[in-house]
């Protein structure tokens, strides 16, 4: 009987977690059975799995969870091309303008006004230098539930063009955020950020009318 | 959907796109991913980015998921490293110097042998019955003696510490259970 009940203290044994009296009668128990030694060892271990577990765990912010868990609309396959065409676009747009020499260092912002196909939705980008690169940040909110294949397309224009800066889906709430990392010197370059709704298979439309947010980059 | 394994709520989501099974998954294993991401990265938003990308990657490759080669925990881990391995050499190609030397950076000691462990731990804790993952959980993540186990979980204090030692006993268990199915796995 006494075996049984210090047998069940090995637990709060390793963790530390016993009176000064138990703790006593359980080391001088342990002295004299083999069985609860062994058994010891092999609670230790799974206490010591615990305690290296519960050190690397961090809880993440509880907003991220309704994007983590957001079913993504398309595939990874019909994904790389579209990314990729995304990716040259800015990179394309980007080399050219630092090429001309046409970027200058800044910290700018945008708010982000609807248009008739997404009313009440509204959004901000946020584009801060931090060298060697800058940090874009763009969050919104209200926007519609795409429908499948569908998707958000974000855009930097000046002039009459624009080039692409990233893809991106919302949650069921139409919200969503997107974090970009650019070279520093494209911050000054354009005048004005769009966002549209597109559909895949079909390439992103450079004509496309389908804006739903909107608005000026202004530096700050 | 406490208790079911892994590999079950893995088979709905790629069935019927179970949002309750990968959302009981995320639950599970968020937290892990998201440690590792502060581990390999040392940046949160990184982190929080590394963690929405396993989860895309969760439902975008559940069709494709053997449990005969792989349990989930290894699986999302492998996801998990391979991801986190990208973001480290895409910053790593961002901060090149002119002599072509890296600057460094958090996360230049491996930890992955340790994380992949934790990974597994994760999953034999998943496996344990609700009463047995409740007193670990409070012990181990809130850090609660077990007296304040007994008050929050309105159980008696003998009863705690005795649950306490088969909820521990059970997990090496399941780790031996893993880890026997693992060489049988290697031999194979």
């Amino acid at each position: 009987m006494e075996h049984r009940r210090i047998r069940d203290l090995l637990g709060p044994y390793v963790l530390g977690a016993l009176t000064p009296e138990e703790e006593l009668e359980v080391g001088e128990h342990l002295e004299q059975c083999g069985q609860c030694r062994s058994e010891e060892v092999d609670i230790r271990q799974a206490h010591e799995y615990m305690s290296d577990l519960a050190s690397v765990i961090e809880a993440p912010p509880p907003e991220l969870k309704s994007r983590a868990v957001d079913r993504p609309r398309r595939s990874s396959r019909s994904l790389v091309p579209l990314a990729a065409a995304a990716v040259l676009l800015v990179l394309v747009g980007l080399a050219a303008a630092y090429s001309a020499g046409v970027f200058t260092p800044a910290t700018a912002t945008a708010s982000l006004d609807p248009t008739q196909l997404a009313p009440g939705a509204g959004g901000e980008l946020k584009l801060e230098n931090s060298d060697p690169n800058a940090r874009a940040v763009l969050k919104v909110w209200n926007l519609p539930r795409l429908k499948d294949g569908e998707y958000y397309e974000l855009w930097c224009g000046k002039g009459g063009g624009r080039v692409s800066a990233g893809t991106f889906t919302v949650d069921k709430k139409g919200r969503g955020t997107l974090y970009m990392s650019v070279p520093a010197k494209a911050v000054g370059e354009y005048e004005r950020v769009g966002i549209t709704r597109e559909k895949f298979p079909r390439e992103p439309r450079l004509d496309s009318t389908r804006v739903v947010l909107s608005g000026e980059l202004n530096e700050t | 959907m406490n208790g079911v394994a892994d590999e079950a709520l893995m088979k709905r989501v790629a069935g019927s796109g179970d949002e309750r099974a990968i959302s009981e998954l995320y639950d599970r294993y968020s937290g892990l991913v998201y440690g590792a991401g502060m581990r390999y990265l040392g940046d949160r938003t990184l982190a929080e980015d590394l963690t929405q990308d396993v989860f895309a990657a969760v439902w975008r490759s559940a069709g494709s998921f053997d449990p005969s080669r792989a349990s989930f925990a290894t699986w999302i881990f492998r996801i998990t490293r391979n991801r986190a391995t990208d973001l480290i050499r895409r910053r790593r190609s961002r901060v090149r110097t002119v002599g072509n030397d890296f600057v460094p950076e958090v996360g230049e000691t491996d930890p992955s042998e340790e994380l992949s462990r934790s990974f597994d731990v994760a999953a034999a804790l998943a496996l344990l019955s609700p009463a047995h993952r409740e007193v670990l959980t409070l012990a181990y993540f809130q850090g609660l003696s077990q007296r304040e186990i007994s008050r929050e979980i309105s159980t008696p204090l003998g009863t705690v510490k005795s649950r306490t030692t088969s909820a521990l006993r059970a997990l090496r268990e399941n780790m031996t259970n893993q880890e026997k199915r693992r060489s049988g796995d290697e031999r194979a």
